[in-house]
């Protein structure tokens, strides 16, 4: 058998019987004490003499047992037996260890998941072959913004493609929606799409896994009706039957061939929330094809480099092209420029501030908790002096030292990196269903392997680091040799007493900063949420309504939908209802109308945003009016046109209440003149941060608006409203005999939610980020003063018994932490101040150098630090000094 | 009586010695290593039994419990032959390295 497999089975072998080789062991040491004892016997001393002599004669008997068992046991029994004697060691001081646990897990949680979320959002590329040649081409005019990249009218995008060298294709994409009628095997829904020019997928360089992508010959009229879709219809909508191409895809409006499926990784636009599944051709349309077409922008432009061209060089071409075009049709031209950037940053653009504040706030919290760990450690190093100077006292060399300081501080780290892992995974998780859809490339967020495999080795480097501290400190062989004659390091004490206070002041210094951030975001939250909307948003039902098609010769007008909201009314659980023509607060958009002031002197024109709503809306929104009357059923085609003004609208063209009864002339045919009879209260219909817009407000029964959203006003409670509606526009617009009806349905509460989620995200996480760190910082100041307590305690004793009063000692314990809090608070301060102007933008209505933050921010530091330094200011208190004399180290 | 501690390399090569001239239990060995060196070498107890038995586990000895006299039992350690072996080859670097360091130290 060779040597080192029989050595092994021997030392198994020994493992096994390990008590009985103990026992036997024992046995024989005591044959050779009996033998030694007989030899002595035989030259002549006492029989006490003799057993004297020769248990000197053979020294320590505990030695050579363990040295015998160190031979027996194999390398991995003494790490376990180290490891054992490791976790005794942490049980014994729970505190430390739990906080020291904690931290550590903090951190790699916290860093690992916010980092992956920036990640996903904006570092980790686009997923297409070579992305960084992609740029997005947009318009941008003189009175933007610089930076802004609008989007672009059709007849720009085949001028621009038409000249231009510099990218090996441009490409357009379209916003559009298809409405899938419901077949045997699949109900009716509503797909996100994007109409595209036939080089699209030629420009990301993806290709469909299955069939092949639509040509030029598809972008005429008649061609058209041809789709790919994703991967996920395929497998949702035909089971991903390999026989799909050919296959139609039932529009309401018109089918579709499929003749290509893209691969389970192509999404675009990228990660978005709710994804986009069909691309169909986009066909520009004969009157789109006019330069100067004035209200016609829509198209996303994309492009990709050409090999050897830069970006710079792409923006002078395109710069040279806008020029030609702008010397061609100067009309229009004026004032516009085409802007070329890369598509990556185009994506994240209006997050990336956002993004960095966070992982600023993120380094904060992680600098604290290193801070704090490494005074944790280094106290408790200092406070273990003597049990290991006991231990090098008995023998322990300078490497079985060493080794068993690092076994905790292995341990730590380990059990906080993995606690820290399972804590990145929860807060990924949380953070991506918490995020706001619009958030680019949402749907990524997922943890990222990498960076955790990095910080949780991170985290155990520097707890083995910071544990090696005291290795150094302790384990020169000179510091060895005074603590076997149980003396301590003087210099070493002096040295480490200044790091530690230095540590603390820095500690104080970044919790202040995080807390102002806090501060800073939950007052810009606390302002947005506080705002008064002017209606109520709160149990309101928005239902869409949209025919997709006029029929020829029905007349035009909203009957149908009149008949639906009375249907609508008479249902339970619904209060009140009413109908709207044009957009609703918080969502879409209003359509703004030129009108006139007949009789004006000067003559006035303007312009104001228009609605049209049925009697009931104001009831149903609870917007209060505030002079004249509403709308009420008499107001029928055929009674004279009114019109309600909103407050701002009335004090800007008739300067105030003095606008009843005067009377406004719209260009539209179906508006003309109208007289105004009501004044109601300002609303914010786009949502808590934008002013209210002067609105003017007709009745829905004297347009000819054929589509419109019900607005519903229910009991909290209601159930069953949904169905009832279904069944209405079932009644209402029949299947076959009438125009299909779209049907969208949402809250108004969802909508408010989603416009102010950015807002309460920041807030929420800028406060926990300040609570963490003042927590952390707070238990750092609690555990430096119990510490200096503590090593003074002689200090303390002999001033006690030279008559210092108790609670002399007690303010001076307040005095000294007093002094690293105002550093600390000054340094903190100061460094906020600075910082907090970079994150000015993404506050609302508050100014970041608000002294009141600060002030508020400042008072609670110091009280909470006062209060973590009284418990070890009163334990100081209470030193007994003959106590504190008598221990004599 | 000078007591010299000795290399543990040097324990073993004793011990093997010892053992080639009989089976010995540590007692035994201890006093014989003593004896034949004319007390000008000596193990002790803390390093003999550690050497006795990591060479139990290298496979160059062997041991049994064997009842002695006065009612003990005493582990009785046995050279094997690979012990043997070894003794052999130790032996001869050893007396090599002796005769250099005697060649050295007493050049002139």
């Amino acid at each position: 058998m060779p040597q080192p497999l029989a050595r092994l089975i021997a030392r198994l072998r020994g493992l096994s019987r390990r008590r009985g080789v103990a026992s036997e062991l024992d046995e024989e040491l005591q044959f050779h004490l009996a033998q030694e004892v007989e030899a002595n016997r035989a030259r002549g001393m006492t029989d006490q003499e003799a057993r004297r002599v020769a248990l000197r004669d053979l020294g320590g008997l505990t030695q050579t047992r363990e040295a015998v068992r160190d031979v027996h046991s194999l390398w991995i029994e003494a790490v376990w037996r180290d490891v054992r004697y490791a976790v005794r060691a942490l049980r014994a001081s729970p505190a430390f260890t739990a906080i020291a646990v904690a931290v550590l897990a903090l951190s790699v949680g916290v860093s690992a998941s916010v980092y992956s979320v920036v990640d996903a959002v904006i570092l980790r590329g686009l997923p297409f072959s070579e992305a960084h040649r992609l740029v997005a081409v947009g318009e941008q005019g003189a009175d933007q913004s610089p930076g802004a990249l609008n989007l672009v009218a059709p007849q720009n995008f085949l001028d621009w493609r038409a000249r231009q060298d510099v990218f090996t294709g441009l490409a357009a994409a379209a916003y559009a929606e298809i409405s899938l009628k419901g077949t045997g095997e699949a109900f009716p829904e509503n797909l996100l799409a994007r109409r595209v020019t036939a080089n699209f997928f030629e420009v990301l360089r993806a290709a469909p896994m299955i069939g092949r992508p639509f040509t030029v010959e598809n972008e005429v009229a008649g061609r058209e009706h041809v789709a790919v879709i994703s991967h996920r219809l395929w497998q949702r909508r035909f089971a991903g039957a390999p026989n799909v191409l050919g296959k139609r895809l039932p529009g309401q409006l018109a089918s579709f061939e499929i003749v290509g499926v893209m691969p389970p990784a192509f999404s675009y636009p990228v990660g978005a929330a709710e994804p986009v599944e069909v691309w169909v051709p986009y066909v520009v349309g004969p009157d789109e094809r006019v330069r100067g077409n004035d209200f016609g922008y829509y198209l996303q432009v994309i492009g990709r480099l050409r090999d050897g061209v830069s970006i710079e060089r792409a923006q002078a071409r395109m710069d040279q092209i806008t020029a030609e075009l702008a010397a061609e049709t100067p009309r229009w031209f004026t004032d516009r420029s085409a802007r070329v950037e890369f598509l990556q940053d185009y994506l994240t653009r209006g997050v990336r501030s956002w993004m960095l504040m966070l992982l600023g706030a993120v380094g904060c919290v992680l600098l604290i908790a290193c801070v704090n760990l490494a005074n944790l450690i280094l106290a408790r190093g200092t406070t273990r002096q003597r049990e290991l100077g006991v231990r090098a006292a008995l023998g322990a060399s300078r490497g079985a030292l060493a080794r068993v300081l690092l076994t905790e501080s292995l341990l730590l780290s380990v059990a906080g990196a993995l606690l820290g892992g399972v804590l990145a995974w929860l807060a990924v998780g949380f953070l991506r269903a918490s995020l706001p859809p619009e958030l680019p490339r949402v749907a990524l967020i997922a943890v990222n392997w990498r960076v955790l495999t990095v910080t949780m080795t991170m985290a155990v480097v520097i707890g083995l680091a910071l544990g090696m501290a005291p290795v150094f400190q302790f384990v020169r062989p000179a510091a060895v040799a005074m603590m076997r004659q149980g003396q301590r390091t003087n210099t070493g004490d002096r040295r480490s007493a200044r790091l530690r206070a230095s540590l603390i002041v820095t500690e104080v210094a970044l919790a202040m900063m995080l807390l102002v951030g806090g501060g800073l975001f939950l007052s810009s939250f606390a302002r947005v949420a506080s705002i008064d909307l002017g209606f109520d948003y709160r149990n309101v039902l928005t239902v869409r309504l949209r025919p997709l098609v006029l029929p020829p010769n029905a007349p035009p007008g909203p009957s149908p939908l009149l008949d639906v909201l009375e249907s609508a009314r008479a249902m339970p659980g619904v209060e009140t209802a009413a109908l709207a023509g044009g957009g609703l607060p918080l969502r879409g958009d209003l359509m703004t109308h030129d009108f006139t002031i007949p009789g004006s002197v000067p003559p006035r024109d303007g312009d104001i945003a228009m609605n049209q709503v049925s009697p009931d809306y104001f009831r149903v929104l609870r917007i209060p009016l505030l002079r004249g009357r509403a709308f009420t059923a008499a107001d029928r085609p055929g009674s004279p046109p009114v019109v309600i003004l909103n407050r701002r609208a009335a004090g800007m063209f008739f300067g105030g209440d003095a606008a009843i009864g005067q009377v406004m002339n719209w260009r539209r045919q179906d508006l003309g003149e109208r007289t105004v009879v009501g004044i109601v209260g300002d609303i914010r219909f786009d949502g808590p941060e934008n002013d209210a817009r002067p609105q003017a407000f007709v009745p829905l029964a004297q347009t000819q608006t054929s589509a419109a959203t019900l607005v519903l006003r229910t009991t909290p409670d209601a159930q069953g409203v949904l169905a009832g509606i279904h069944a209405a526009v079932a009644a209402e617009y029949p299947e076959g005999s009438a125009p299909p009806v779209h049907i969208d349905v949402q809250t108004l509460e969802r909508h408010y939610s989603n416009l102010v989620a950015q807002r309460r995200l920041n807030m929420w996480l800028l406060t926990v980020f300040g609570v963490l760190g003042l927590g952390i910082a707070v238990i750092g100041i609690y555990g430096v003063m119990s510490y200096i307590v503590a090593q003074r305690r002689q200090e303390i004793g002999i001033r006690m018994a030279l008559g210092a009063l108790p609670s002399a000692i007690l303010w001076s314990v307040i005095g000294r932490t007093s002094r690293y809090l105002s550093l600390g608070l000054i340094l903190g301060i100061t460094a906020a101040w600075a910082l907090s102007g970079t994150v000015s933008g993404l506050l609302f209505g508050v100014n970041p150098h608000d002294a009141g933050i600060y002030a508020a921010v400042a008072i609670l530091l110091s009280f909470v630090g006062f209060v973590a330094a009284l418990v070890p200011a009163r334990r100081a208190a209470r030193v007994d000094p003959l106590e504190a004399l008598r221990l004599e180290v | 009586m000078p007591k010299t501690d000795l290399l543990q390399g040097t324990l073993d090569l004793l011990i093997l010695k010892i053992l080639a001239l009989g089976p010995n239990h540590g007692w035994g060995i201890s006093t014989r290593i003593r004896q034949i060196s004319r007390e000008g070498l000596n193990a002790s107890q803390g390093s003999l039994y550690p050497a006795l038995h990591r060479l139990e586990l290298a496979g160059d000895v062997r041991s049994e419990m064997k009842p002695s006299e006065n009612n003990r039992r005493a582990r009785v350690y046995t050279l094997t032959a690979a012990g043997r072996r070894r003794l052999e080859t130790e032996a001869d670097s050893w007396e090599r390295f002796a005769l250099s360091m005697r060649r050295i130290l007493q050049a002139d």
